[in-house]
């Protein structure tokens, strides 16, 4: 069981710093901020290396990019200060499906309902970060290094990879944009790309391999250009052969002809083609919706986007099948939910506590996890939705049970919560 | 940083500030441990005109390498520094291919209306076309390198839907206006033009109902960064209320109806803020304020010194530059002259990595291709290329603009769809469209050299003026199974069909990914 604890991580919690000083810091390193200081990471962060295969979940990760409204998803209906708050773009009763006696689904999420009876689907509400920060790109920063409070500057998901062993970049991969994963950033090997079928090097021919004269070019060179190029020659082989062949989803799950839907359809080849996968990174943009965001029905705008990202992920969990599916587990996050109150413009401005959703064999699903704070004006955080879980702790749990990895403490610093039965043990 | 700059540099001093801007193998992987590892610097032309050329332009060019030989560092940049003063005509007549981005709202609006032009995207993308010609043949190089720096700063995400009508006139009466210009009135025109004002939702904000996007933006990314408290953005919201778009025309209108009154207080800057009717000199007032508030200059200058000078940049250089910013009431070109000047730039050469929309551009202009003949698929084709590399220009979405540090673009993905880039447009698989020259491997390298290792040092001296160290130049040598002694034939492929391979493989490596 790989742990931890590792000393260069320590050495990345022995400074402490205020939040508003890694901020600062961040902003001033450029327009992104995110990226800042990472080159100390490489220098301090070892490598712990876990013998043998990973046999434990393929966690993938989706980032709902914008700050997506978990209480349109996962609707409060049970509490009347949600009704009361949101006059015209509530979701009625009538229009819910699934849920409890507290909490109902967005009809647009009818594609996903077959799991969530069947308990592979489930959520999380009224989880997010430690402390409310409804700066897009701060939060997004924050939510992905997940830690604050220190002066670490990896991404969580690449001081899991480093936990977990990671040696190959397709090990980690970021599907449906050049950027990289920021939650990926830091010393394992992780990669990303836009598809498997756009993965390779125009030009290399087998008599001629172009690739094997840049490894040469780029042998020595500093790691910010290595790196990469290392990356790209290493990660070519697996591609082509994954290409070799034309891809049909089984299940005949239909992947929605969208950024998401594309990308979850290559996680899934990446899957079932063994080539090692660990984790992956795939986002959903444009959940900004300050204005528009519609009632719920065909046509409006949060009705379509919800109605497209439940047919992404019932796609992806059909094509796997209950099998695959039994080594996956996906989870959303968001650098935060938003407001409770509508405002002028038929929309909705940044808030705080969020709706978790989680995919996966081994996720207790058909039911709403957290402890439910209340929408009533004295359970608000400046007019927004409380946090009762910090979304680590799920994560950690996630970890723990299916990822195996022992010790989260070194992913996730001081986290104070704890959750329990989101998961199954494998 | 400051340190070894102020010190005489030691080889170990250098490698530590190297270190710093991540430009220095921390950990080489085993495979590498044998070869001794290089910093940033070792990788480009230990010439002071040629890493301004690589920091000030999209690129050398044959012709830019010639100019600043005989001009020299200082007049090269005083020139520069006066764009009005720099002839452009063929980089003007290009424009007249891109007409729709010269039309005013009123025009665009009126020929929508009276169905002469579609309802959509066309006038935003010959923007991008447009932006993406200019980087590459404008003799403008530091202005439309500004542009460019301002166009991310105050993002507007070009091409998006809610900007149909107006991104072009932001481009042209907000940036290029002010690119060389005061960040204060640049700021100014900003709050009052449609685009921004829709970007960031301010035209839907009301003294009732306050949308909070703007304000915080403002405060976060235009101006004083993360200084700012919850009750700052609340004030500066409420003050902006009432900047909003005129629904009939599509043009800024002030709306005394939407404007919240009553006193706010905004960081330092307070107002009474007493009636609607001065509500939008109030507003204007706050972001005079703001312009010159000294966490904006310190702000404004770190992103500039990040943008021309190092990914880590130099506190003492940020110190300097603050200076002069506030001193001359945030007016641009001091600060640039001062930057550029610096022995903290001067210092800095191969520590900066080109970012994609860079090194495309700058493959271009490294080949010296010409535009299309006539007509723009050329042009458009190398756009959705850039797109595709992940920085298609002014098409960032968040509000941030693009990231500008090496680490940010360190994909795998990206560097390959790069790497492709470089062969597809020098070999004219794609763009197809471009003036390329009858024989390149006659116009790269001039008369035929007798052997491999002659061909690579006169290509190497061609692309990045100078000579590779042995082990490279037999790496590339090997590729067509030669060795740099090996003799070279006029008939040879390397000078043939495959010379665009050679050329592309060049662009792939370190020595010009560095810049």
């Amino acid at each position: 069981m790989p742990d931890l604890s590792c000393d260069g991580c320590a050495d990345d919690q022995r400074t402490t710093m205020t939040r508003r000083r890694v901020l600062g810091n961040a902003a001033a390193a450029g327009a992104a901020g995110a990226f800042a200081g990472l080159a100390g990471d490489l220098l301090s962060t070892q490598l712990a290396f876990a013998a043998g295969r990973y046999t434990g979940d393929v966690l993938v990760v989706l980032s709902l990019r914008g700050g997506f409204d978990g209480l349109s998803a996962i609707v409060p209906a049970g509490d009347p200060a949600y009704y009361a708050a949101r006059p015209g773009i509530a979701v009625p009763k009538a229009q819910l499906i699934g849920g409890d006696s507290r909490f109902g689904l967005h009809p647009a999420l009818a594609p996903l309902l077959p799991f969530w009876k069947a308990g592979t689907f489930g959520a999380v509400q009224a989880a997010g970060q430690t402390a409310p920060n409804r700066s897009h790109f701060s939060a997004m920063e924050q939510l992905e290094r997940a830690a604050p409070g220190t002066s670490m500057r990896t991404g969580w998901l690449d001081r899991l990879l480093g936990g977990l062993g990671a040696t190959s970049p397709m090990q980690a991969v970021s599907v449906g944009s050049m950027m990289p994963a920021r939650v990926m950033a830091g010393p394992a090997p992780a990669l990303g790309m836009k598809s498997i079928d756009e993965f390779a090097l125009y030009g290399d021919q087998k008599d001629q391999p172009m690739a094997d004269t840049l490894a040469k070019l780029y042998a020595g060179a500093p790691t910010v250009l290595s790196g990469p190029a290392r990356q790209v020659t290493t990660s070519l082989a697996t591609t082509k052969a994954l290409a070799a062949k034309p891809y049909q989803p089984a299940g005949g799950a239909v992947y929605p002809d969208d950024t998401l839907g594309r990308a979850l359809r290559d996680v899934a080849r990446l899957i079932k083609g063994n080539a090692g996968l660990m984790s992956a990174c795939v986002d959903s943009g444009d959940w900004d919706m300050h204005e528009n965001f519609g009632i719920a029905e065909t046509g409006k705008r949060m009705h379509d986007k919800l109605a497209k990202l439940a047919e992404a992920l019932a796609a992806f969990a059909t094509d796997l099948g209950p099998a695959g599916m039994k080594r996956v587990t996906l989870v959303t996050v968001s650098e935060f939910g938003r407001r409770v109150r509508e405002n002028g413009s038929g929309g909705l401005d940044h808030g705080y506590g969020n709706a978790m959703l989680l995919l996966g064999g081994g996720v207790v699903g058909g039911k709403v996890h957290g402890r439910w704070p209340g929408l009533g004006e004295r359970h608000l955080v400046d007019g927004d939705l409380a946090v009762t879980t910090d979304y680590r702790a799920v994560i950690a749990e996630i970890l723990r049970k299916r990822c195996g990895l022992a010790n989260t403490r070194s992913v996730f610093p001081d986290v104070r919560t704890t959750t329990s039965g989101v998961v199954r043990p494998r | 940083m400051t340190e070894s700059r102020k010190t005489s540099i030691s080889r170990r001093s250098l490698v530590a500030g190297a270190a710093a801007t991540g430009l220095v193998a921390a950990v080489p992987a085993p495979a590498e441990a044998a070869t001794a590892v290089r910093r940033g610097a070792d990788y480009v032309a230990a010439d002071a005109q040629l890493h301004l050329l690589r920091r000030a332009t999209y690129g050398p060019t044959a012709a830019s390498v010639a100019e600043i030989r005989r001009l020299g560092v200082t007049k090269w940049l005083d020139r520069q520094l006066k764009p009005a003063g720099i002839p452009d005509a063929a980089c003007d007549a290009l424009m007249t291919r891109f007409p729709l981005a010269s039309l005013s709202i009123g025009e665009i609006r009126s020929r929508v209306k009276a169905g002469t032009l579609r309802y959509g995207w066309d006038t935003m993308l010959q923007l991008g076309f447009a932006a993406t010609s200019r980087a590459i043949w404008s003799e403008r190089q530091l202005f439309e390198m500004m542009v460019d720096f301002w166009s991310n700063h105050l993002n507007v995400t070009n091409p998006s839907a809610d900007v149909w009508d107006n991104r072009q006139d932001y481009d042209r009466n907000v940036i290029r206006a002010h690119t060389f210009g005061r960040f204060s009135d640049m700021l100014k025109a900003s709050a009052r033009h449609p685009a921004m004002l829709t970007y960031l939702d301010n035209r839907f904000s009301t003294r009732a109902a306050p949308n909070e996007n703007y304000g915080r933006e403002l405060l976060e990314l235009h101006t004083v960064g993360l200084v700012y408290t919850e009750s700052d953005v609340r004030n500066a919201a409420r003050l902006l209320t009432g900047l909003t778009v005129d629904w009939d025309t599509g043009n800024y209108r002030y709306s005394l109806n939407s404007h919240a009154t009553g006193p706010v207080k905004v960081l330092g800057f307070r107002n009474a803020n007493a009636t609607a009717a001065g509500g939008e000199k109030a507003a204007l007032a706050m972001l005079d304020y703001l312009a010159l508030h000294p966490a904006t200059a310190k702000r404004i200058v770190t992103k500039l010194v990040v943008r021309f000078v190092a990914d880590r940049p130099p506190a003492s250089l940020v110190t300097k530059l603050t200076k002069v910013y506030l001193a001359n009431r945030s007016a641009i070109v001091p600060v640039l002259r001062a930057l550029f000047t610096s022995p903290e730039f001067r210092a800095s050469a191969g520590m900066k990595v080109r970012t994609p929309y860079e090194d495309i551009v700058a493959t271009v202009r490294a080949v010296g291709y010409g535009p299309d003949k006539s007509g723009t698929a050329g042009i458009e084709s190398l756009y959705w290329l850039i797109n595709s590399a992940g920085q298609a220009p002014m098409a960032w979405a968040p509000p941030n603009g693009y990231p500008d540090v090496a680490e940010a673009w360190a994909s795998p993905g990206g560097l390959l769809a790069r790497w492709n880039a470089h062969l597809h447009i020098v070999a004219g698989y794609r763009p197809k469209e471009f003036q390329r020259p009858e024989n390149l491997a006659r116009e790269l390298v001039g008369r035929l050299p007798a052997t491999y290792g002659g061909l690579v040092d006169a290509l190497a001296r061609r692309l990045f003026g100078r000579t590779l160290p042995a082990a490279h130049t037999a790496a590339l040598t090997a590729y067509f199974g030669k060795t740099a002694t090996s003799a070279l034939g006029s008939a040879d492929s390397a000078v043939g069909w495959k010379f665009p391979q050679l050329v592309a493989l060049m662009l792939d490596s370190p020595y010009f990914a560095a810049r």
